[in-house]
């Protein structure tokens, strides 16, 4: 791969330090000690922690901004329990998520993966719940995606667990929930 | 005994069998949980993913209300024990950041309470001696893998009881109940989370590794600390099979659904047959209760 210099961000690197668990970021000294552990990148070779952090520190935002690697991140922690100079990797990631999460809320760059949708239904619930109904959520996250064949394609899933009572349709709401959605609201969550 | 008892959204719904059986066996050792009065979600995995600030907030308020009791909180999901430890971690940590979350919460956090693991309690505070002598059956012929997970262990600056690398907390217990213990080699590798949502095939690789190494072994069952796991390798499990044309029918138990077969509680009560795999084949090796 070609990097060029003329399409790097130099201060990107501020950027994600900036955010809250990117602090640590620039202390990354190439040892490839995350990519190592990595229960991802066994079963995917082309999920490398070491590389993200490399393409971050670089300045290579807009690519690592548009590539899905980092959204396949398990939060695992193994990388963060290994890292000799405490990058705090699971960490940048979660930050750089968040940029992403922003960037694509503004337009400019367009997030590939389902990921983000998932969490989105999710938080939508426990703002307007407190709580999560998690086959719901899951059940309109395959609808989002993948319309009727994504629901039918875990219809045995979901029978067997709506016959062992796992299920509920309704989701229970808390006392609380004009909390929740005013925490949403102080937050700056949509 | 007595604790503020965070049960977690799955633990109502999906994973009933959990919270089944974590009140069986806590009744039966004498540890009262109180539920915290009107919890909510602690935010998953999903808030940090969305916006970091967010998921410090929403499990400062949990921590907040048992302030109230002046209770240390439990936890059984590994994923609420991490959120709410990671928020008590950073506001404790950074007072700016405390006022921050104070200033949207309507409940007030001071940095009193405290949040531990099931698992934890158990071990640590109950005490393996005191697990001993409510044993009624030694689970005997039973082979059991202990499976971890991650959040339990790792960040060690937050999961502080047990070694990250290879802990032996679970190990230990499991061995009191009179079950073999086997050494099992991917007790902290993670199941792939919540990937399973959005890369299904990726997270069942990683979920494949896990059970075939435990089928491998000779295991009985897996023993679990987490119901985000469980379901990784239970309720996925028939997925996998047919994705891989293998047969692998292995039986996944929450550690207190274990403890309480030892116990002589009744496997209904521990929800035994809730789990996604039967679980037929543990209570036949066990026999009657």
């Amino acid at each position: 791969m070609t990097i060029y210099a003329k399409n790097l961000d130099p201060n990107f690197k501020y950027e994600l330090s900036m955010e809250l668990g990117g602090e640590n970021l620039e202390y990354c000294f190439n040892c490839t000690g995350c990519s190592c552990g990595c229960p991802v990148a066994e079963v995917d070779p082309t999920f490398q922690p070491r590389r993200l952090i490399r393409m971050a520190i670089l300045g290579m935002k807009e690519e690592l901004l548009n590539s899905e690697a980092f959204w396949k991140c398990v939060s695992c922690y193994t990388c963060f329990a290994r890292c000799p100079q405490d990058v705090r990797i699971t960490e940048v990631l979660y930050a750089l998520k968040n940029i992403a999460v922003r960037e694509a809320a503004k337009g400019n760059i367009k997030i590939k993966t389902t990921k983000p949708i998932f969490d989105k239904l999710f938080l939508d619930s426990i703002k307007n719940n407190g709580r999560v109904e998690d086959a719901m959520v899951m059940a309109k996250f395959l609808y989002k995606t993948k319309g009727f064949k994504g629901l039918l394609d875990l219809k045995d899933l979901g029978l067997e667990m709506f016959k062992k009572g796992k299920i509920s349709i309704l989701p229970k709401k808390i006392k609380g929930k004009k909390q929740i959605k005013n925490i949403f609201k102080r937050a700056g969550i949509k | 005994m007595k604790y503020a008892y965070y049960p977690g959204c799955t633990l109502h719904t999906s994973t009933k069998e959990y919270d089944m059986s974590t009140k069986a066996v806590c009744e039966k050792l004498d540890v009262e949980l109180e539920e915290i009065e009107d919890w909510n979600c602690c935010g998953a995995l999903g808030a940090f993913s969305y916006d970091y600030f967010l998921s410090v907030v929403l499990p400062a308020r949990n921590l907040a209300l048992s302030e109230k009791k002046d209770l240390v909180i439990v936890a059984s999901c590994n994923a609420c024990y991490h959120n709410i430890a990671k928020a008590k971690k950073l506001m404790d940590g950074d007072e700016n950041l405390k006022k921050k979350v104070n200033d949207v919460l309507e409940v007030r956090y001071q940095g009193k309470a405290k949040i531990r693991h099931l698992l934890d309690i158990i071990v640590n505070e109950v005490g393996l001696e005191n697990v001993e002598k409510k044993i009624k059956k030694p689970l005997k012929g039973l082979k059991v893998a202990p499976y971890y997970g991650c959040l339990i262990v790792r960040p060690a600056e937050i999961a502080r009881f047990d070694d990250q690398e290879n802990p032996q907390s679970l190990d230990h217990l499991l061995k009191k109940l009179g079950v073999e213990v086997l050494p099992f080699p991917l007790k902290v590798k993670c199941c792939g989370a919540s990937l399973v949502v959005s890369d299904e095939e990726l997270a069942l690789r990683l979920t494949r590794n896990i059970l075939l190494t435990a089928q491998s072994m000779g295991a009985s069952c897996i023993a679990v600390t987490c119901p985000l796991c469980h379901t990784n390798l239970d309720a996925y499990q028939h997925r996998l099979e047919l994705k891989y044309n293998v047969e692998i029918k292995m039986p996944v138990l929450y550690f207190t659904q274990i403890m309480g077969l030892a116990m002589g509680i009744e496997p209904k009560k521990l929800g035994l047959d809730k789990n996604i795999v039967s679980t037929e084949k543990v209570i036949e090796v066990v026999g009657e209760v």
